[in-house]
């Protein structure tokens, strides 16, 4: 493992479909840390998700270790995640209707 | 007996970290000439609300509120400015059955003259400032400290900094007998299975799921879409894309200690062990219900600067990245974006944190307590009826 300081992502828990961005990223920057191999597809803002795996519509984006919300949209490895394509499972209109 | 805590024993053998001249108005009329009063005196602190006497669907909730928040134990005394109600009166009588030792009383009907309430309001207050100046602290138990815990303005390092190192913060002041408290019910939609896994009796991590369930009936039933307000759009721009992340992060403020019960809004808060106290995400009714509860010390983790504080309790800010640190010094009492930076590790923050909140309780004055932010907020659940 690297030492934090030179990490650019960061991986919570080994089942986590994501990581938390460290700095900001830009595109076509590599990861290559803690078995990661990505290059980044959109720009994203430190704080912000980046798929460590191809994520299918529907499936549950897991963050800690636990489910956080599901793909509304095909997410590829690299892609920055976030409300455009990510819902949460509850409270959402979706159920309200 | 803690050699490393020294407290305010109160009468009925609770602990105040602060010695507080509290002016509490019990009606909304009284608010100004309360404020004014604590403006001029020499050390008082003041609250102004918007309750005018409305027996409605809040009566219970609202005056549950105010009585407690008098009765904190961190109050040496409270002066209550009322109009002479019954109700209101009635709200003294429930203060000093929690425990509250000094009540003066102001009635605007006996006096007759709003200008005289504040005369003699300012020389009482300032007379009660200078006798709670000659009480001195004295060594308390662990169980003196009553711990609220407080998350607002999150960002994605919340969940990864400053909310774990109160984590362990917290684990630590539980284990040595001390009373630990987590709120905010919208923030742990999401993550309520895994601290109903930890609770001591099955009975008690139902009701931790039932909290929950119930709170989302309440907003599915209404029809509210969450997605505009949870996470905020604060929230969104610092990264957290669903409410159940938010939570999932948010949880993590509890540490890995077991629930010992489950409160409602201001329930008294027993002396030991960690709890969740169901109260509203909105920052100021919720510090409002954990002052109402017995809560003497706040931990107020946030990542975008919230100023939010209590006029009885002290709030301590940690932040959750340097760059906001860095950005309002005068905010933040500690950085936990240190953890984020590589430059410390979670174990070290939380054990500054645990340093901090002793400091603290032993006296140490807060940046919201220098910046006087007395904020109070009463939490209302229905329409406004006025009878």
């Amino acid at each position: 493992m690297l030492p934090i300081l030179m990490r650019k992502v960061l991986i919570l828990n080994e089942n986590d479909n994501i990581a938390v961005c460290l700095v900001d990223l830009e595109i076509g920057e590599v990861i290559g840390q803690d078995g990661l191999n990505l290059t980044i597809q959109n720009r994203i803002p430190r704080g912000h998700k980046v798929a460590t795996k191809n994520i299918s519509k529907d499936d549950g984006i897991i963050k800690y270790g636990e489910r956080m919300g599901h793909a509304t949209s095909e997410i590829k490895i690299g892609e920055h995640v976030h409300t455009h394509n990510v819902l949460g499972d509850r409270l959402s209109t979706e159920q309200v209707k | 007996m803690s050699d490393q805590l020294k407290a305010f024993a109160r009468p009925d053998g609770r602990w105040g970290l602060r010695n507080h001249v509290l002016i509490l108005p019990l009606h909304s009329a009284l608010s100004a000439t309360a404020r004014k009063i604590a403006d001029a005196s020499i050390g008082a602190v003041g609250v102004s609300h918007d309750w005018s006497g409305e027996v409605d669907g809040d009566f219970a909730r609202i005056t549950k509120t105010i009585s407690g928040f008098a009765a904190n134990p961190n109050n040496f005394a409270t002066i209550f400015l009322t109009i002479g109600t019954p109700h209101e009166l009635a709200i003294i009588e429930v203060a000093k059955k929690i425990g509250l030792a000094r009540a003066e009383v102001l009635n605007v009907a006996e006096y007759g003259s709003m200008a005289k309430i504040a005369d003699i309001g300012l020389a009482m207050a300032n007379s009660l400032v200078k006798e709670a100046n000659l009480q001195a602290r004295v060594s308390a138990p662990w169980s003196a400290i009553i711990l609220g815990q407080e998350c607002g303005g999150s960002d994605a390092l919340s969940g990864i900094t400053a909310n774990p190192a109160l984590g362990v913060a917290s684990d630590r002041l539980v284990e040595l007998g001390a009373a630990s408290v987590l709120g905010e019910t919208t923030e742990i939609l999401g993550a309520e299975h895994l601290l109903a896994a930890r609770a001591i009796t099955p009975e008690i991590g139902a009701q931790i799921i039932e909290t929950v369930a119930r709170y989302e009936r309440s907003i599915n039933y209404e029809g509210i879409d969450m997605r505009g307000a949870q996470p905020s759009r604060g929230n969104i721009e610092g990264g957290l894309t669903t409410l159940e992340e938010k939570s999932l992060g948010a949880a993590k403020k509890a540490g890995s200690a077991q629930f010992s019960g489950v409160l409602e809004y201001a329930d008294q808060v027993p002396n030991s062990g960690l709890y969740f106290m169901d109260t509203p995400g909105h920052d100021t009714e919720q510090l409002t219900g954990f002052g109402a509860g017995g809560i003497n010390i706040i931990v107020f983790t946030t990542g975008r600067g919230t100023p939010t504080g209590s006029a009885i309790v002290p709030t301590i800010k940690v932040a959750t990245n340097s760059t906001m640190a860095n950005a309002i010094p005068d905010l933040i009492d500690l950085n936990a974006g240190t953890i984020a930076d590589g430059l410390k590790t979670l174990a070290q923050v939380g054990g500054e944190l645990f340093d901090l909140i002793l400091e603290v309780a032993n006296g140490k004055t807060t940046k919201a307590e220098k910046g006087l932010h007395h904020e109070f907020s009463l939490s209302r659940m229905y329409n406004t009826v006025i009878r």
